[in-house]
């Protein structure tokens, strides 16, 4: 117990560390050049009230445009690595990422629905959403339809093929798209990036995180006997079917919203829960929460590179799986444990 | 404490097996004997609450089971199923842990309460030495020795073990039924089932001969358990001798 | 009547009847440099893409047999009826496509005309379709200062010479007046753009991209100069640091957001309420699609960026382009629905 509660401890500490410094490096750098006095300044003045002189729109900069970038990487990592989480342990394995029952691929159709129809940002950013909620929940009434001996191979082979459907969906509408105008709009949005958001995005954004999140963490502890057949679990006392919704809204409700301002990023569901279960083992109470903060910190060094190598933006799924393979392998080769 | 009465089984749309009575006293320990694709675990599973009786009842004292609530099923009625790997390396303890679920409320987690209760689980089997071990990386005994423990841990009037010694070697064989002998001794109604009719004959109060669909003998091993009804059930021929089954390949002197 | 007489009169006679020998299938040597034998009498055109479409049209209207996308209403307001209702043929779209090029022969194409990039993968492109349906392909560079030259080729190529030096002298002296006018210009009064593309404004076109090729041609000086390439996403932060004096898009969604996003409020062309939207009827003006029609955006770009040097009013250019290259004037109201856009003059 007290082995694996010291690790445990260790990881938490150095991952909330990195996050620390990570945040008030992104708040520091950006194409926009503004000195480390400045900085302090504006947020002497913010929070306290100190009257600083400021060059002209570093404080829009540091508020509205840096600072809302900052908060939007971390919670959109730490949605995609909480659902990512959460459908490991549900689907019993590994190799399962957010996408699996075509939350992402659903608010793909949708944005680029709303690009083809020439909409403002903030509908396609709507219809994005409810792409993703409207995938998963034709998903989830098929896969629990469909009499099967499993009901969790049931929802997996539905979302492949509607995730299937729903990409080839997306292919017809880049096919018609105008290639001089709407075609690329399409391309940078399936690319992803967080270079669009604003203030808004971020309250809708976190509300709808937190409004996943809160089932997920109320849970926490009936959620590891997911890992166990369902017979087990049942026998256990868990009503199974009614948490697996549960945790498929919860983690739909994130995804959705994170996806619908951030377009697709990638390996993040993937990877950091791998990450944070070598770290400090599989049950829930404790990965759920580390995974978050790894998820976090791992966009947020992530986005800041991307906004900050070249004067163009860089996608952010390049760098995520560049970046994240070498640690991960790293990760994976220095602990002799199983998943 | 557990009742079946004029029970049938089976999946949905098809029908198994048929006319199961029997009631399960505390401290007893009644083996549940048949061939494989039998309908044992199916049995199992119905006695559990996890499949709808098809015809007939279930009573958990004196209540219908299909009106009993899953947690409240969890809490009287202790499940050891077959060992098996699992995908995630949780450690020992907290598999035992999970067993204290039905006692926890929806948004709780473990407790110092549900950690001492399960600590004695762990205690009563004997497996302290495998707390810190991931479940994944001990043996398929020891796997089973930590289901027994979790299902312990649920502080049950009742066990129902599915064949608890498939596939272990002959020292856990015998570590586990001796443990079942024990918790009987301390009051805990247990229902097994085996493919060793040895196992019946020498560790059960009880035997259930399982085939063609019915309960073909309900009784004392040493009585429901002769070369007829093994014919009938396993289509072999045997002799019991000192209760044990004797195949022809035994006797060769 | 002497037998000299008779000689000549039958000479004549024969002279006068015998038909003019037949025209001859020239060879002509396209935008790419490629030689292609163009037939005698070329009857029936498909244009692979707007760009193209724009030239053959300006040229003979009467031999373009459809266009790539059908024209919205508001947009086939601009050219006579029976133009505006010639069927959708779709494009070309460059992997071999047999649905594309079976409806090259089902219609009886007598010439393709493409216009565009002339990089190797469309030369090669150009080259498949010619030999997989026999029908000859011209493929013409599309940037501004090879408009002309494409003119008086296509005008050879279609049999009609005479229209298409008229309309390349019509361009040719067009550009070279707006060369003049930005030469007089000093670095100092060229203003600094940005040019903002899609919903969000966050795409904008890099140095040598064909999408800001008119403000370069202008001389403007493109905030995003300073990397070389085509389109690129850039983030807000990035805008902001750059603060351009002008912002212009294509966009109106941009263009409305612009106003209302408080961040945006602070950038120097919004303060001076030097943000425009391009108009795009019936085909964009500045950047899409990129072909003849934007030397409309060369003057109304000119214009706003450098109101001393091209002080003229826009209408009667509007109205001369229009004519030379739609065919049709367009009316009043017409040119008051163009011009009075909110967003594309300043008030």
């Amino acid at each position: 117990m007290n082995a694996s509660g010291s690790r445990g401890a260790a990881a938490y500490l150095g991952a909330t560390l990195a996050l620390a410094i990570l945040a008030a490096l992104a708040f520091a750098v950006g194409r926009f050049p503004v000195a480390v006095g400045d900085l302090l300044g504006a947020f002497g003045a913010k929070l306290f009230g100190l009257a600083y002189p400021l060059p002209e729109n570093v404080e829009t900069v540091i508020f509205k445009v840096r600072g809302p970038r900052v908060l939007a990487a971390l919670l959109v990592g730490a949605a995609l690595a909480a659902a990512g989480t959460a459908y490991q342990g549900m689907f019993r394995n590994p190799l399962v990422s957010p996408d699996l029952l075509g939350v992402a691929t659903g608010a793909a159709l949708g944005a680029v629905l709303g690009i083809f129809l020439s909409r403002d940002v903030w509908t396609i950013q709507a219809f994005a959403f409810a792409g993703g909620l409207a995938a998963v929940g034709l998903v989830y009434w098929i896969g629990s339809s469909v009499p099967r001996h499993d009901p969790l191979l049931a929802l997996v082979l539905t979302g492949i093929v509607i995730g299937t459907l729903l990409g080839s969906g997306i292919a017809l509408l880049k096919y018609l798209a105008d290639p001089y105008n709407q075609l690329p709009a399409i391309t940078y949005w399936l690319l992803g990036s967080l270079a669009s958001i604003n203030p808004s995005d971020l309250v809708a954004v976190a509300l709808l995180v937190l409004a996943g999140l809160a089932p997920m963490l109320l849970l926490r502890w009936r959620m590891n006997l997911l890992a166990l057949p369902d017979d087990e679990a049942r026998a256990l006392g868990v009503d199974t079917k009614r948490l697996r919704l549960v945790v498929i809204v919860a983690a739909t409700l994130m995804t959705a919203a994170a996806v619908a301002v951030s377009g697709i990023i990638g390996w993040i569901g993937l990877i950091v829960p791998h990450a944070a279960r070598l770290l400090v083992g599989p049950d829930f109470g404790r990965l759920l929460p580390l995974a978050m903060l790894l998820g976090a910190a791992f966009l947020l060094a992530v986005d800041t590179l991307c906004r900050t190598i070249a004067a163009i933006e860089v996608p952010p799924g390049v760098l995520t799986a560049m970046l994240g393979t070498p640690f991960f392998l790293w990760l994976f080769a220095a602990s002799r444990k199983g998943w | 404490m557990l009742r079946a009465d004029k029970l049938s089984f089976g999946f949905p749309g098809r029908t198994i097996g048929a006319g199961i009575e029997f009631t399960l006293a505390p401290g007893e320990v009644l083996c549940l004997l048949g061939p494989n694709g039998g309908g044992k675990t199916t049995l199992i599973r119905t006695l559990l609450g996890l499949l709808p009786a098809h015809a007939g009842s279930v009573h958990l004292g004196d209540r219908p089971l299909a009106h009993v609530r899953r947690q409240d099923i969890a809490r009287t009625v202790g499940y050891v199923p077959q060992a098996h790997a699992g995908a995630f390396a949780y450690r020992v303890q907290d598999m035992v842990l999970m067993g204290r679920t039905a006692h926890m409320g929806l948004f709780s987690t473990p407790s110092d309460r549900d950690r001492e209760a399960a600590a004695r689980a762990v205690g009563t089997l004997g497996i302290g030495h495998l707390a810190d071990r991931a479940f994944t990386e001990i043996s398929g005994g020891e796997r089973q020795l930590v289901l027994v423990a979790r299902a312990l841990a649920q502080e049950p009037g009742i066990l129902i073990m599915d064949e608890p010694t498939a596939s272990l070697d002959f020292g856990n064989q015998v570590r586990v039924l001796g443990h079942v002998r024990r918790l009987a001794a301390q009051g805990i109604a247990v229902l097994m089932s085996s493919h060793q009719p040895d196992h019946a004959l020498q560790c059960a109060d009880r035997a259930l001969l399982l085939g063609e669909g019915k309960a073909i003998e309900l009784g004392k091993p040493q009585e429901v358990i002769r070369p007829d009804t093994l014919k009938r059930l396993y289509g072999v021929d045997v002799r019991i001798v000192d209760n044990t089954c004797l195949p022809d390949y035994a006797l060769r002197q | 009547m002497g037998k000299a007489a008779t000689a000549l009169l039958f000479f004549a006679a024969f002279a006068l009847l015998v038909p003019p020998a037949a025209a001859q299938p020239a060879r002509i040597a396209d935008g790419a440099n490629r030689q292609v034998v163009v037939p005698a009498k070329v009857e029936r055109v498909y244009a692979a893409g707007p760009p193209a479409s724009m030239l053959v049209f300006a040229i003979a209207p009467d031999k373009l047999i459809g266009w790539t996308r059908a024209f919205r209403p508001n947009e086939a307001a601009f050219v006579a009826p029976k133009y505006g209702a010639l069927p959708e043929l779709g494009r070309l779209t460059g992997r071999g496509n047999t649905a594309n090029v079976e409806v090259l022969l089902a219609a009886r194409t007598d010439l393709v005309v493409d216009a565009g990039s002339v990089a190797e993968t469309y030369v090669s492109l150009a080259d498949r379709v010619q030999q997989q349906t026999g029908i000859p392909y011209l493929l013409l560079d599309g940037r501004l200062d090879a408009v002309p030259g494409s003119l008086r080729l296509l005008g050879k190529a279609l049999g009609d010479e005479k229209r298409g030096d008229l309309l390349a002298d019509y361009f040719e002296s067009s550009l070279k007046d707006i060369r003049a006018r930005i030469a007089r210009i000093p670095q100092a009064e060229r203003p600094r753009v940005y040019y903002g593309r899609g919903p969000a404004g966050m795409q904008t076109g890099l140095a040598g991209s064909i999408n800001v090729e008119v403000l370069e041609y202008l001389g403007a000086r493109n905030v995003a100069a300073e990397s070389k390439g085509g389109l690129a996403q850039v983030s807000l932060e990035q805008v902001l640091a750059w603060n351009p004096e002008v912002i212009l898009t294509s966009d109106p969604n941009f263009y409305a957001t612009v106003w209302k996003d408080a961040r945006w409020q602070n950038v120097a062309a919004v303060r001076a309420k030097r943000v425009h939207l391009s108009p795009h009827l019936p085909f964009g003006w500045f950047d899409f699609p990129p072909g003849a029609n934007r030397l409309l955006g060369m003057h109304w770009a000119g214009k706003l960026l450098y109101p001393k040097a091209f002080p003229e009013d826009l209408r009667p250019r509007v109205v001369e382009f229009h004519r030379h290259f739609y065919h049709q004037e367009p009316t009043a109201a017409q040119l008051e629905a163009l011009l009075g856009e909110p967003g594309v003059l300043p008030k």
